[in-house]
């Protein structure tokens, strides 16, 4: 085989052992859903594994980098790690906490799940980010300032 | 700044021509997207899936216990799935990252450039599809949200299986590439290289260039302090002092009748009525020498033992409290049961798949396995199980069988 038939990064004989290592596993796991239909529903689960992996492709990662683009784009330089460490823990608390804004699991009857209002939860997280962002860089600065 | 190569990246962990630290493409986010960083990333997943997984089956395990099962550590189930929830989220801005930084590999052209690379790459459907399937679904059902028609439970169960395959399959492939990347520079010899058993470069060992290590430090901070913050946002029903900032809980410790709170009630179990009948009885039945009935004064006329026992639910949370009732033991005992029986709990539920239990013989043989009738001294409330619960120590929440009706012996 030429050398360029694997990346860079991929060891054949890692590959070939983990095909041998791995694909038995996978099988025994395509075989629970399908044995388990009545409960797995295999053509909506299927449906479901390839469209969570076309959503973060296309649309979640997509959308992290058009955002730290343009953020980046307007940010000075030294301050980038912190803004974007803000980001980073911004969208993952979006992320996360966005079935809990909505409610959808909320249940009249059961009180006990689901108690707090997420919406103003969510809204003082973020706010604590940027809080702790603006305080790191005002350190900083008040830092250099005094060298 | 680096063009899109369909090889991948190199191993020393930046594109040959990087800048050192020159001018304007210092710290823009390709120089990121290394394979340093995709290393350091791909470990971290590969630990956080590896304990989800880990603790995964030993759910499934649980609620179906096999005889081995132990009964001891009381407060074993709600550690393993407090950690499977824990873990599970703080992997989401990991899986995110990590997906970020090769995202340019998915749209390389020629999208294959042999037939084992072709199976490589299809090995990354199920476990991209697998990985992102996990998280999304888990975390939907922590939420309680079910936008789709399969029974949760299981569809997560199979599909961790397909994505731990198939990471096995990419850890096999990248492993030597990931530990090169992790290493000093001057102690690598290109994977590539050694597929082909050719000598090392004439130039020796690539430097790696440090431009790019510090801004890659400071993006790991910020996917791990993203971690970190979902984490302390989620953890509180669980991990109790975390309680007040864990504005993304789906449970207030405390919060619920009696203090506790509740998964199931009384009135999505349907069992409001069946529960308050004054003919209640609690049958004990299968192989027994003497069959038992009793009503909930006969229960309470029996020795009562205490027990501190947690509720820990699948979905992450978990409570104490004080327990008092009869040991299922001492029930078997009066029935004439001989020692080493195991039981099926049965619930007055009508339906649901939960409506059963079973119990092993080394769970019956813990005195600490009881059918509760009081919590903190009071009478259960209606949504704890009135009259009559299951509570054992290191059972998942979903195993305390609530509205208990019937013992039947095996």
């Amino acid at each position: 085989m030429s050398a360029t038939d694997l990346p860079d990064t991929t060891s054949r004989r890692g590959l070939l052992v983990g095909l041998a290592l791995g694909l038995p596993i996978v099988a025994f796991g395509v075989r629970g859903v399908l044995v388990d239909a009545a409960r797995t529903h295999p053509a909506e689960l299927s449906g479901w594994i390839v469209g969570s992996a076309v959503a973060t492709d296309l649309l979640v990662v997509p959308g992290a980098v058009a955002v730290g683009a343009v953020a980046h784009r307007f940010t000075p330089r030294s301050w980038w790690p912190t803004v974007s460490a803000a980001l980073m823990v911004s969208g993952a608390l979006i992320l996360v906490g966005w079935p809990f804004v909505r409610g959808y699991g909320r249940d009249p009857a059961n009180p006990s799940l689901l108690p707090r209002d997420y919406a103003a939860g969510l809204a003082l997280a973020v706010a604590a980010a940027w809080v702790v962002a603006a305080a790191v860089l005002a350190a900083r600065w008040a830092a250099r300032r005094r060298r | 700044m680096p063009v899109v190569r369909s090889g991948g990246p190199s191993v020393t962990g930046v594109a040959p021509a990087a800048p050192t630290g020159r001018g304007p493409t210092r710290g823009e986010p390709d120089e990121l997207r290394t394979t340093r960083t995709a290393a350091w990333l791909g470990a971290a997943l590969g630990v956080a899936f590896g304990v989800c997984f880990a603790t995964g089956v030993w759910s499934h395990i649980a609620q179906d216990p096999p005889s081995w099962y132990p009964p001891r550590p009381a407060g074993l189930y709600r550690i393993t799935q407090g950690l499977h929830v824990i873990t599970g989220t703080a992997a989401i801005p990991l899986l995110v990252a990590k997906l970020w930084v090769v995202h340019r590999h998915l749209f390389a052209w020629p999208p294959v450039s042999s037939g084992l690379h072709a199976v490589e790459r299809l090995a990354l459907l199920p476990l991209v599809g697998g990985a992102t399937f996990q998280l999304l679904s888990g975390t939907a059902n922590v939420a309680r949200w079910y936008p789709w028609g399969f029974f949760f439970p299981r569809a997560h169960y199979w599909v961790a299986w397909i994505t731990i395959g198939a990471l096995v399959v990419h850890v096999g492939a990248k492993a030597a590439a990931t530990r090169d990347a992790l290493r000093p520079a001057w102690r690598v010899a290109p994977v590539a290289a050694r597929n082909d058993h050719a000598p090392p470069p004439a130039t020796g060992p690539v430097p790696r260039t440090v431009a790019g290590a510090t801004d890659r430090r400071a993006f790991l901070a910020g996917v791990a302090t993203a971690s970190g913050a979902l984490v302390v946002a989620t953890a509180g029903g669980t991990v109790s002092p975390l309680a007040r900032v864990s504005v993304l809980a789906q449970r207030r410790p405390g919060f619920g009748p009696q203090g506790l709170p509740v998964n199931k009630t009384a009135v999505g179990a349907r069992v409001v009525e069946a529960a308050r009948d004054p003919a209640y009885r609690l049958v004990v039945d299968g192989a027994v020498r003497r069959p038992l009935s009793l009503s909930v004064a006969d229960l309470l006329a029996r020795p009562q033992r205490r027990a501190t026992l947690p509720i820990a639910c699948v979905e992450g949370w978990s409570a104490s409290a004080e327990w008092a009732g009869v040991p299922v033991r001492d029930l078997l005992a009066s029935a004439g049961v001989r020692d080493g029986a195991g039981v099926t709990v049965e619930s007055l539920q009508p339906s649901g798949l939960y409506r059963a239990s079973e119990v092993t013989p080394r769970q019956v043989a813990d005195a600490d396995t009881l059918l509760a009738v009081t919590v903190g001294g009071e009478a259960l409330a209606l949504d704890h199980g009135y009259p009559v619960r299951l509570i054992g120590p290191n059972r998942p929440g979903v195993a305390q069988t609530k509205w208990v009706h019937r013992l039947v012996v095996r």
